[in-house]
This record gives structure tokens, C-alpha cells and sequence, in this order.
């Protein structure tokens, strides 16, 4: 196994890094933004989708601030999850991801633009070519999708990242930049459901970081994680849930918000969902059911579709376990 | 331990002993009498554990001492050399193409745009190397590489050697390849079927027109007791195949030397059956190689083949004239495999009112994958690993091997008898709750005494199964845990028995021959080297020779150097499989160092002029038993000895007594001695999602007598370690069209340490009268208790009892709520938890299992006991061997007809005529 040879930028700010972008995107030639590489180069030493240049974000100060509101781009995993002024739920999520090794290095950007997974995907080169690829990395051939038969027009890869939900709850406002200059959005609307595309993030922007309102203190929440083993394993489901009473605003009562991760392509917020318990003042049991129902898992995972969509259902209860008798 | 440098830490040159000469390290030694215990200790009587033939020799050097590993210093700062570490200049890096189909006739292969890739130096194909090789001399299937077709993705199609790597890769991109896809086999159960094509073909010896590669049917006892049993647990049991998952991936460095002779570097478990392939394949004779083992990083079995990818190496090697080193990837240990066989078993067992087991019926269907490797034994393993330690009343068993379109499967720690073992303590515990006894207690009334024979024939020497439950259960506090802890929560026993070397050598043409040889050689120096061709795999083997050389010579480990790596210095050994370095290899080096010992008291005898019968050694002196001051320093000795002739040298090997009986297959499972062991584990079983955690496990196993108490307990911890993998979360998965879906060590679930228990190691001495010291197996055996405690525990967590493993959450839940259905309850956190009130048959159990435990121990002590045979408990005469004694006896090795007419699953395989005997059948 052996990662393909590849050309690696090193920029110090924030503009030459998007300066090497664009000059790679007007010259047509393709290229991969690399942080802490704990996702980027085993998906190289299996071949997958590799690219001759690697634009490294790893000595860009910006990227790297980190306080209660503020999460830079470059932030390690473990740093944020021992960040003292984390909102718990965060820290929480952080402090679950892969293992203690891989926090070290993996990034917050890096979490949140994770590549989607998929058994058929996530292989080494000569098995892909067994199963004559598939369609997330077909090799100019292609090739179906091989979760979802017959078809190659969408990819169904699962998005297995633990920060996003907890960050969704929280609100949490993303920052890009890019050739075209700088935006941002709710983290909710980042993502594009397909497992390809992933998210909105254009050719040549990066993501430079996170911001979580100044009111996050107010929420309450929790984050579950289904997995086989304590450590390691990316998330087969993940449910984040956060509530507060905001009487002192708004006189509404208690807001409620959850987010899956794991489950499908992307990461979602259940508005739906919660808004429509809210006013009917379902119990947790009924939400959680409604949850259940809600999310469309595939088979790529370690664990088949069908436990996963009732283990959310479990989950869901228990992240909202804290909530009990609150909900009225 | 030492006097003279007190307060040093050891540094380099610093000897934590004294100069050889000084008289050791105690100038004063003691008065020594091992056939009694001493007054000290409770007065004068026999040693409790019984006599064995080495208790003289001992000098209280290094047995039993907690002693590290002597190649531990080479590991921990990184200067051991493994595989991959091996350099030799210029070496080229040899890189195998493999096939991606499952099976496909090979039409043609091109290899010329590769061979012009500059910097491609050799490209072979299976056309030039047609020699079929393979570890077991009756099932040599394997060849280098695919000659005519490819059996399963990954196998290996041909072999390119090149300046780099990434040009060997680029050269296999090359290389295009013509296949005709014929129909894969994946389901095993298809394999017993007639097929067009059958995956190999044996000749005459082929079964039918199947897949099937070996086939057992054994018949012991008498089968009307279990025509109408008292109680029955039936269960079919499905286990997931599983891989070793050893750090070390394959890999081998062929280097033919300037002498025109062939070293092969390899990390191999046993080294002389690569030795004999090599030879096969390449068509020289032995003597022109030279193995050379390098470091393991892990065996467990599945560096026990001699390999097609080292025959490739030495191919390639040949004809660049350069070294090549190969090493594999992940994906290609996964396709290598040799790991647990995927197995349908189903178990019955059946007990009379007296609660014994008056018959056990099991059916092993195991999926071989693509080749023979080990898999003629695995199916005997499955059977007749579970005839003990219980006493039984009847045994029926059918087991068939089949190939499949997999990767082989083969020999993994606790080979062929995990599963159905795991299968049978399940068995018992279903049993035990439906007479409403205590399962301990159950087993303590139907165990085997010592110095007794199986139903199966197989001569059972030491036995402490019994220590072993009645440590575990004082030490786990069952009796206020089992059935008592609340839903979620529970604890389980299970026991193991396992064979500690196997009684016939794999290669038992040459018959004659020893299965361990050790050389010893003593120069002025004092020091000794061993000479040992036993494969250090990490278990500990080379300190197991050395510390019984020490023990035997009085002297330290440190004056021991271990030499085992080249075969071209190492006598012959068979490797480390079937548990039996240290069984085997320790005795042969015991009876070298006698050899030795001999000489040193006889050249002290003439020193001080006494009686060479009155001496003894002490830690690096020799002198008289009675009378301490008279006797010399252990280097005096040695150069009065060599005087006359130079270094010392000497000579010892070990072979297995005659013993087991004459039916077909009487030698698979015949072992000079036997290990037992029982483990409890406490587990937390979490209803809503069907988590299982295990939280710790006592595991007390009887390995005879620890000659390295910090070995054995590694053992232990790592053997529980490994089979709850097996138990929770390890499995290879086959995907809906065949592939192997999670060839990765991120997909295939090791456990992580997170997953891991506090697992307490007790060991138990059972002190066996063979064994090196006293000493068994401690490296397979208690792999196989963990698998039934743990499910078992579960079983006392939630109430349900499980028939597939590895039990993963998704599997789990699914039985939860199949209960919770069938009870028609809600919420998984009411279901209903088990609860004993014990029976009437209770205290029969007990105060048989008291009766037995005195009956053992006067077993144990008398060197005058009459022979006991299985049988006994069932009223049978102990001394005369059941088949003389019962008209209704039966012995077969052949299915009847009447058992043909409605075979179960693996029997069916019977149903097929080798084609010899198809022949036969058409001249009648």
C-alpha cells in the first residue's frame, strides 16, 4: 500500500492559499486541500480519488483560533474537546471521535467536510476493481453505485462525522472562503445530499471556521453515539439534541432541536420534527418514534439499515433523557 | 535476585550476577529434599501435586521464576528485525497480482507490456511452477501461483519483481489476463452438492462430483442411553470465520548467495514445512536452502502454512539473481487468511436422570475456502476435542470440510475445537436450566479422573479441571452472583480442554524421527548455547529452552544463549502449532542438559572423590547433598570435564509415547497431555441496544506447571482478549455477491482496550508426570473458555441464549425482540430475568461431585492405580475398556445405511462415493 506521489503547497495565510487555488483551477488541474490527513491519505494509500497536488492548511495561523464562539478550521479534535469554555455537548462529540491518536491530528474542518463512507467505497484499489468500482470512484468507467442498484446518479455514501449535529444544535454559523470571496451559513444549510458532492463547499474555498452564538450557554443537550467498539469506529448513528426555556425572550417556553449524523449522506436537522412536538406537546418516546421514521439509512455500514433506524429511536431517548419531566 | 551490584540498574557490561567461579550467588547452599514437603512448610509428606520425572533436576534456578522474555530487550528498542526489517543490497521488491474474480479458468496471460516497463526485472506466472505443495502431506493443493485457474479473489495469478515499488505496481497494471468466469461457490452448504466443476480435483480420491475435501463419521458407546434422555439441548449454531489479526503482515526476503544456496528470511511458525515446499517447488534438495526465521510479529496459526507468496519470492529471486523482498498489505493477510473456519455445527446433548451425559450428538459443517491448508485436522478437531473433560455415555459425530470461492481457511489458535467447544458448554448450561441445577456443580460431577482415557481412546495424564471450577468459583463470588444479579447484568461459566502437542508429527512418513531435537554446546566461557530449530512466534519458546537448561545445569538464564533462527544450524523441529513447543521442545532440551549435568557431576565426583550419586546442583556450584561444603564451582566442573575433549557438547529429543487406539483418525486429537480451564465472565448486557460488555472475567487455567508464571499469564489475558473478538465483534463478512467486505483492520472489529476487561489469571498446577517440569500447553487452551462464559453471562444478563456469533448488537437485538414478541411485552427493560431454585438433583450433584473429588486426588497420588476407562460412571467396570465389557458397544468410522437414509447436515457429504470406489462399484 503505497500513497501516490503528489505536489504539496504549504501556504502561511489565508490568501495565498486561495491564490494557489485559483491558480490550479485556471489552469485546469486538479488538487485536494489537505488539514490533519487522517481522512485524506488512507483514502490516497487505497487509491481513492487521489490528486496530483495537495494544498496543506497546517501553517495557517488563522485557522487555528479557538475560544467559547469561535472554532477555527485547524483546531484539533483534542484541543476542542478539552477546551475548557466548550459548550459541553461539543465536547462531548469531540472527545468520541475515532481515537486518541487520530484527535491529535484530525481537525474540526476536516470533521465537518469528512468524505462519505461506504463498504464498496472505502477499499483498497484492486478490490474496487473486483467489484468493477462503483460509482463514488468509477475510474472514468462509469460504474453503478453498488448499494443501490442500477443507477449512477446518485451516491448514497454515508457521511459518518461526529461534530456536525452537536454543532447544528448549538446553531452554529460556518465560514467559507474562496476565489469568489467569503461566506457564511447556518452549519444546517452546508451540506448537499449526495455522497459525491457532500456539501456546498465550491472548487478552490476552504472552510475557515465556526461560530456559535454568544446565548449557546443557555442550551442544554447531549450527544449519543452508536458504535461497535468504544474507540476507533466511525459512528454507524449519531443523535444531538439541545434544549433551552427561553421565557425570558421570547415567551415561547422551551425550544428544541435535534440532529442526526451517520444515518444518510448528510447530517440533518430535524426541524420538522421538533416543531411539530413542540406544539403538540408530544412525549420523548413519541419524538424519538418520529425520529425513527424520519431518517433513510442504507446498507454501507457495519451495522445493517434496519437497527440502525431503531437504534436512533434509542438514542434519541437518551439524549433527551435530561429533558424528562421538563416536557409537558 | 542478585548480591553484587545491588543499587545498579543493569547496564551494558554490568552482569547482574557473579563472575562464574565464585561459587553463585548463594556461597552457602542449602540442604534441598523436593520428594517432601519440609518441616517448615507442615512436615514431612508427599508433595500434594504428585511426582514427576523431573522433579530431581530441579535446582531452583529459573522454573516457575517470573521471568522476561529473553528476546524481549531486542523488541522494546526496536532492534528486533521482523520480516520487513530484513535488507540486503540491492534488493528488488517483488509485488503479487491476484486474481479479482472468484473463480476463473486462466485463459492466457500477457505479460510483455509490463516486462518493458524499465526497471520490471522479472514477471513469472504459475505456467513454469506446477509442483503442488501444501502443509499436510495428504492435501497439497496449493501451487505458487494459479496454474489453470483462479479459486477466489486474491488469489495469486503472477508475480513481478522490480527496482521499486511502485514500479512492480505499475507492471501488474500491466499485466492483462484472460479469464473464463466460471460459477462461484460461496455458500458451503451448496459446496456438499454435485457441481460441474468442482473447485479441485483429488483424483480418485475425490468425493463425488462435490466440493467436499474431508469428511468424518464417528461412532463411541452405547447409544440406547440416549435413546430416551431425561433432558436434550438441540441447538444449530451458526460461527462467523474469523482472521488471526496479527500486527505483522506477511513477508519474505529470497536471497540466493554467492555460495549458489537459497536463504529464505521469513516470519514463519514452522520453519521446516516451508523448508520441505521449498524444496517441492523449486526442485533442489533441502540442503541448498537455508530458512531463516526471522522475528514474528504475531502467528496464532496463521503463519503455519508454508505460503505460495515465499515460493514466489525465492522464484523471482532466482531468476533476477537479486534478493526480493515481499510484503503485504492488510488486504492481502485478509486474503491469505488461514483464520477460524466459518462453521454450521448443530450440538445435541443429552443427560439421563442421574445428570450425566449419556450422549453427545454433533454435526460440523466447516467452509474450508479455497484450500486444504490444515483443514483434514480441523474436521477431526471438531469433533473429538470435545470427548473430555467430561465423562460421556455415547458420542456421535459428523463433520465435512467443503471448499468454497474464499480464502483459505486453516489452523487458529484453539484450531478446530473453539466452536464446537463454545457449542457444547452452551449445551450444558441450557441443560443445567432446565434441571434447575447449578451449572459447576454439573460439570464437577461428570468430570474424567486422572490417568484415564477418553471415550475416543485418548489417554488423559494430569487433569485440573476440578481446581480450576472451584478456584473460578470462589474467586468470581458465584454463588452470590449467578442467577442473582439484576436484568442487564449477569455472570457465566465455561470450560476448555485442549491438546498440549499433537501425538503424531504432520510429516510422519519418516516415522522414526523425533518431533524435537535440541543441541546444547558449553565452551570454556561457562555459557550455553542451545541450539533449537523451535520458531520463537512471541510466546516465549526460546525462554522456555533456556530456562529449562538453566534449571537443569544451575545456572542463569543470562549464561544462556538461544540459537534458532537458521535451519542451517537448528536440528529439525516441527514448529510452533497443536500447542506443543513447549510440551516437546523443553523435554528434549531437558534431556540434553542431562547429558551435561552428567558430566559436570562426574567430574566433580573425581575432584572432591565422593560418590557422583551423592551430589546435587545448586545455583552454579556442585556439591553433596548431605554435606554442602564438599563440592566445586559449576566452571571447575566444566573445565575438569572438557579436559580431555573441548567444549561440551550434547543432545536430547523428545517423542511421544505409543498410545490411542487403531480406528481411522484414532491419531487426530492424541496428545501426550491435555490442558483444561474454566473462566467465568461478568458481562453487562445493555437490552435497549443489545450492547454487550464484558466487565471481567476470572480465568483459571490448568497449564501443569508454570515454568514462566509472567508467560502463562500473558497467555491467559491475551488468549481472552483474542476470543472475545470472536465472541463480540470479530468477523469476516462476505458481501451479497461474495466479496470479502471488510479485509481492513478498521472494518474488522478487533476490540479495542476500551473493550477489554480486567481478566484476574489463575493458574493451576495440575503438575503432569510428562511434561517438562511438570509443565502442559498454555498457548491455545485458553483461548477456548472465554467464548461460552461470555455467552453463557449473557444468557444470566437478558435471558437469551445465543446461536450465532460473533454476537454483535444488531444480532443481539433482533433475539431480544423475537422475546419480547413471543412474551408480547413493550419495553426490552421488562423482560423477564433468569432465576434458579435449585432441584432435587442438586445435592446428588454435590455429593457426587465431593465423592469424585477424593476418588481424584487418590488417583492422583497412587503410582499403583488400576486403569480407568470412560464408561465408569454409567456403571461400567473402570478397568476394563468398555467395547470388551458392552455387546451393545458400537465403534464406527463408516455412516450405516440407516443413518445414510436421513443424514443431517454434514453428514450428508456421506452420501457421495470417492470416485475409487464409484470404479469399484461399476466392475461389481
Amino acid at each position: 500500500m503505497k500513497t501516490p506521489p503528489f505536489k504539496l503547497f504549504q501556504p502561511k495565510t489565508i490568501e495565498e492559499a486561495i491564490s494557489i487555488s485559483s491558480k490550479f483551477i485556471e489552469n485546469n488541474e486538479q488538487f485536494d486541500w489537505i488539514a490533519g490527513g487522517t481522512d485524506l491519505l488512507p483514502n490516497y494509500k487505497w487509491h481513492l480519488n487521489t490528486k496530483p497536488n495537495v494544498i496543506s492548511l497546517a501553517l495557517i495561523e488563522d485557522l487555528f483560533h479557538l475560544d467559547s464562539t469561535h472554532i477555527g478550521a485547524m483546531v484539533r479534535l483534542h484541543d476542542l474537546a478539552n477546551f475548557a469554555d466548550a459548550h459541553p455537548i461539543i465536547k462531548k462529540a469531540a472527545s468520541s471521535i475515532a481515537s486518541v491518536l487520530i484527535r491529535q491530528s484530525g481537525t474540526v474542518g476536516g470533521n465537518i467536510a469528512l468524505d462519505t463512507r461506504c463498504f464498496w467505497y472505502n477499499q483498497a484499489e484492486e478490490w474496487r476493481r473486483s467489484i468493477e468500482w462503483c460509482h463514488k470512484c468509477d475510474c472514468d468507467t462509469s460504474a453503478d453505485c453498488r448499494v443501490i442498484a442500477n443507477q449512477n446518479e446518485l451516491c448514497v455514501a454515508t457521511y459518518q462525522a461526529d461534530l456536525a449535529p452537536s454543532l447544528m444544535v448549538l446553531n452554529a454559523q460556518i465560514h467559507l472562503c474562496g476565489p469568489d470571496g467569503s461566506r457564511d451559513m447556518p452549519l444546517s444549510e452546508f451540506f448537499e445530499l449526495d455522497g459525491i458532492k457532500r456539501n456546498v463547499l465550491k472548487k478552490g474555498e476552504i472552510i475557515t471556521h465556526l461560530t456559535i452564538s454568544d446565548d449557546a450557554d443557555s442550551w442544554k443537550g447531549d450527544y449519543q453515539k452508536l458504535s461497535l467498539r468504544e474507540s476507533w469506529d466511525f459512528p454507524e448513528a449519531g443523535v444531538a439534541a439541545a434544549w433551552r426555556y427561553s421565557s425570558q425572550s421570547s415567551g415561547k417556553g422551551l425550544e428544541l432541536r435535534i440532529a442526526t449524523t451517520a444515518l444518510e449522506s448528510i447530517p440533518r436537522l430535524h426541524n420538522n420534527i421538533t416543531n411539530e412536538a413542540l406544539i403538540n406537546k408530544s412525549t420523548i418516546d413519541e419524538i424519538a418514534a418520529k425520529l425513527r421514521l424520519d431518517v433513510k439509512p442504507v446498507n454501507n455500514t457495519t451495522f445493517p439499515p434496519n437497527y440502525r433506524k431503531k437504534m436512533v429511536e434509542v438514542l434519541c431517548k437518551k439524549a433527551l433523557d435530561g429533558m424528562k419531566g421538563e416536557l409537558t | 535476585m542478585s548480591k553484587e551490584i545491588k543499587g545498579y540498574r543493569q547496564q551494558p557490561g554490568k552482569l547482574p550476577f557473579a563472575k562464574p567461579g565464585s561459587g553463585g550467588s548463594e556461597p552457602f547452599s542449602k540442604l534441598r529434599d523436593l520428594d517432601m514437603i519440609p518441616e517448615s512448610e507442615g512436615g514431612k509428606r508427599p508433595q500434594p501435586k504428585g511426582k514427576n520425572r523431573h522433579d530431581h533436576l530441579l535446582t531452583g534456578s529459573s522454573v516457575g521464576r517470573r521471568t522476561p522474555l529473553v528476546d524481549s530487550n531486542w523488541k522494546v528498542t526496536g532492534q528486533a528485525k521482523y520480516g520487513d526489517d530484513i535488507r540486503i543490497p540491492n534488493e528488488l521488491i517483488g509485488r503479487i497480482l491476484r486474481s479479482p474474480h472468484h473463480y476463473a479458468k486462466i485463459r492466457s496471460i500477457d505479460t510483455s507490456e509490463a516486462e518493458a516497463i524499465p526497471g520490471v526485472l522479472a514477471i513469472e506466472t504459475g505456467q513454469q511452477h506446477t509442483d503442488l505443495f501444501g502443509v499436510l502431506p495428504v492435501t497439497k493443493d496449493e501451487h505458487a501461483m494459479a496454474v489453470d485457474k483462479v479459486r477466489h479473489v486474491g488469489d495469486l495469478v503472477a508475480c513481478v519483481a522490480a527496482e521499486d515499488e511502485a514500479t512492480a505496481l505499475e507492471a501488474l497494471r500491466k499485466i492483462k489476463v484472460d479469464y473464463e468466469i466460471l460459477k462461484p461457490i460461496h455458500n458451503m452448504k451448496k459446496s456438499l452438492d454435485d457441481v460441474d466443476e468442482p473447485i479441485h480435483d483429488r483424483g480418485k480420491y475425490h468425493i463425488g462430483q462435490s466440493n467436499v475435501q474431508k469428511r468424518v463419521f464417528q461412532e463411541f458407546g452405547n447409544f440406547d442411553d440416549m435413546k430416551n434422555p431425561h433432558a436434550s439441548s438441540k441447538e444449530k449454531w451458526k460461527f462467523a470465520g474469523v482472521n488471526h489479526g496479527f500486527t505483522e503482515p506477511h513477508a519474505v526476503v529470497a536471497n540466493w548467495e554467492p555460495s549458489g544456496r537459497l536463504t529464505l528470511y521469513t516470519p514463519q511458525q514452522v520453519p521446516h514445512y516451508v523448508h520441505r515446499s521449498l524444496a517441492d517447488v523449486l526442485k533442489i534438495p533441502m540442503h541448498q536452502i537455508n530458512v531463516h526465521r526471522t522475528f514474528v510479529g504475531g502467528g496464532f496459526g496463521g503463519k503455519s502454512d508454508p505460503f505460495p507468496h515465499e515460493m514466489c519470492a525465492a522464484i523471482l529471486a532466482r531468476k533476477t539473481g537479486r534478493p526480493v523482498r515481499i510484503t503485504f498489505d492488510r488486504d492481502e493477510v485478509f486474503y491469505t487468511n488461514r483464520g477460524r473456519h466459518p462453521s454450521h455445527i448443530e450440538m445435541n446433548i443429552h443427560v439421563d436422570d442421574n445428570a450425566r451425559i449419556c450422549g453427545i450428538e454433533t454435526d460440523a459443517l466447516i467452509d474450508g475456502g479455497a484450500f486444504a491448508s490444515f483443514g483434514h485436522v480441523t474436521t477431526y478437531y471438531n469433533g473429538v476435542l470435545h470427548t473430555a473433560p467430561y465423562e460421556i455415555g455415547s458420542f456421535h459425530y459428523t463433520g465435512a470440510r467443503v471448499w468454497t470461492n474464499k480464502p483459505a481457511s486453516g489452523a487458529m489458535r484453539g484450531h478446530g475445537a473453539v466452536n464446537s467447544r463454545c457449542a457444547v458448554e452452551l449445551g450444558i448450561d441450557d441443560i443445567c436450566t432446565q434441571l434447575e441445577v447449578d451449572p459447576i456443580s454439573f460439570r464437577l460431577a461428570n468430570l474424567l479422573p486422572p490417568h484415564s482415557s477418553t471415550i475416543t481412546g485418548f489417554r488423559i495424564t494430569s487433569i485440573g479441571m476440578r481446581e480450576c471450577l472451584e478456584r473460578v468459583r470462589e474467586a468470581c463470588d458465584w454463588e452470590q452472583k449467578f442467577r442473582k444479579l439484576p436484568l442487564g447484568h449477569g455472570i457465566g461459566i465455561g470450560c476448555g480442554f485442549f491438546i498440549s502437542g499433537s501425538g503424531l508429527p504432520i510429516h510422519w512418513d519418516p516415522n522414526k524421527f523425533p518431533h524435537a531435537t535440541v543441541h546444547l554446546k558449553i565452551d570454556m566461557d561457562g555459557g550455553v548455547t542451545i541450539h533449537t530449530g523451535a520458531a520463537d512466534i512471541g510466546q516465549g519458546s526460546d525462554t522456555v529452552v533456556a530456562q529449562s537448561v538453566s534449571e537443569v545445569l544451575g545456572v542463569p538464564i543470562e549464561m544462556i544463549r538461544v540459537k534458532s533462527r537458521d535451519s542451517d544450524t537448528s536440528p529439525v523441529d516441527l514448529g510452533s502449532y497443536s500447542s506443543r513447543v513447549t510440551f516437546m521442545n523443553a523435554n528434549a532440551a531437558i534431556s540434553a542438559a542431562i547429558e551435561i549435568r552428567e558430566e559436570l557431576l562426574k567430574a566433580t565426583a573425581e575432584i572432591c572423590n565422593v560418590g557422583k550419586e551423592t551430589l546435587v546442583i545448586g545455583d552454579r556450584r556442585i556439591y553433596q547433598k548431605k554435606d554442602p561444603a564438599v563440592g566445586v564451582s559449576y566452571l571447575e566442573a566444566l573445565h575438569k570435564a572438557q579436559e580431555d575433549r573441548g567444549a561440551l557438547v550434547s543432545s536430547g529429543s523428545y517423542r511421544t509415547p505409543p498410545m490411542g487406539g487403531v480406528h481411522k483418525g484414532a491419531a487426530a486429537g492424541l496428545a501426550p497431555a491435555y490442558s483444561f480451564s474454566a473462566y467465568a465472565a461478568e458481562v453487562k448486557v445493555d437490552p435497549e441496544t443489545g450492547i454487550t460488555k464484558v466487565i471481567k472475567v476470572w480465568a483459571a487455567h490448568d497449564c501443569g506447571r508454570a515454568l514462566n508464571p509472567l508467560s502463562v499469564e500473558g497467555q491467559i489475558i491475551g488468549s481472552c482478549h483474542m476470543g472475545l473478538g470472536q465472541v463480540l465483534t470479530e468477523e469476516m463478512k462476505y458481501g451479497r455477491n461474495g466479496s470479502l467486505l471488510n479485509p481492513n483492520l478498521l472494518d474488522y472489529k478487533i476490540p479495542t482496550v476500551h473493550e477489554m476487561p480486567e481478566v484476574v489469571p489463575i493458574i493451576v498446577e495440575s503438575n503432569d508426570p510428562e511434561g517438562p517440569f511438570g509443565a502442559k500447553e498454555a498457548g491455545e487452551g485458553p483461548l477456548l473458555p472465554i467464548l461460552p462464559a461470555v455467552c453463557n453471562a449473557v444468557y444470566d444478563a437478558i435471558g437469551i441464549r445465543t446461536n450465532e456469533l460473533p454476537i454483535t448488537p444488531d444480532k443481539l437485538y433482533k433475539q431480544i425482540e423475537r422475546k419480547m414478541k413471543v412474551l408480547d411485552i413493550k419495553s426490552p427493560l421488562d423482560l423477564p430475568n433468569p432465576t434458579l431454585n435449585h432441584s432435587e438433583l442438586q445435592k446428588a450433584l454435590d455429593e457426587r461431585a465431593n465423592e469424585h473429588k477424593i476418588r481424584d486426588s487418590e488417583r492422583k497420588l497412587n503410582t499403583e492405580r488400576e486403569p480407568y476407562y470412560n464408561g465408569t460412571l454409567f456403571g461400567k467396570i473402570s478397568t476394563i475398556p468398555p467395547e470388551e465389557q458392552d455387546e451393545n458397544w458400537t465403534l464406527s468410522v463408516t455412516p450405516s445405511d440407516e443413518y445414510l437414509a436421513n443424514p443431517r447436515l454434514a453428514g450428508s457429504a456421506w452420501k457421495h462415493q470417492e470416485v475409487r470406489h464409484m470404479n469399484k462399484g461399476d466392475d461389481a
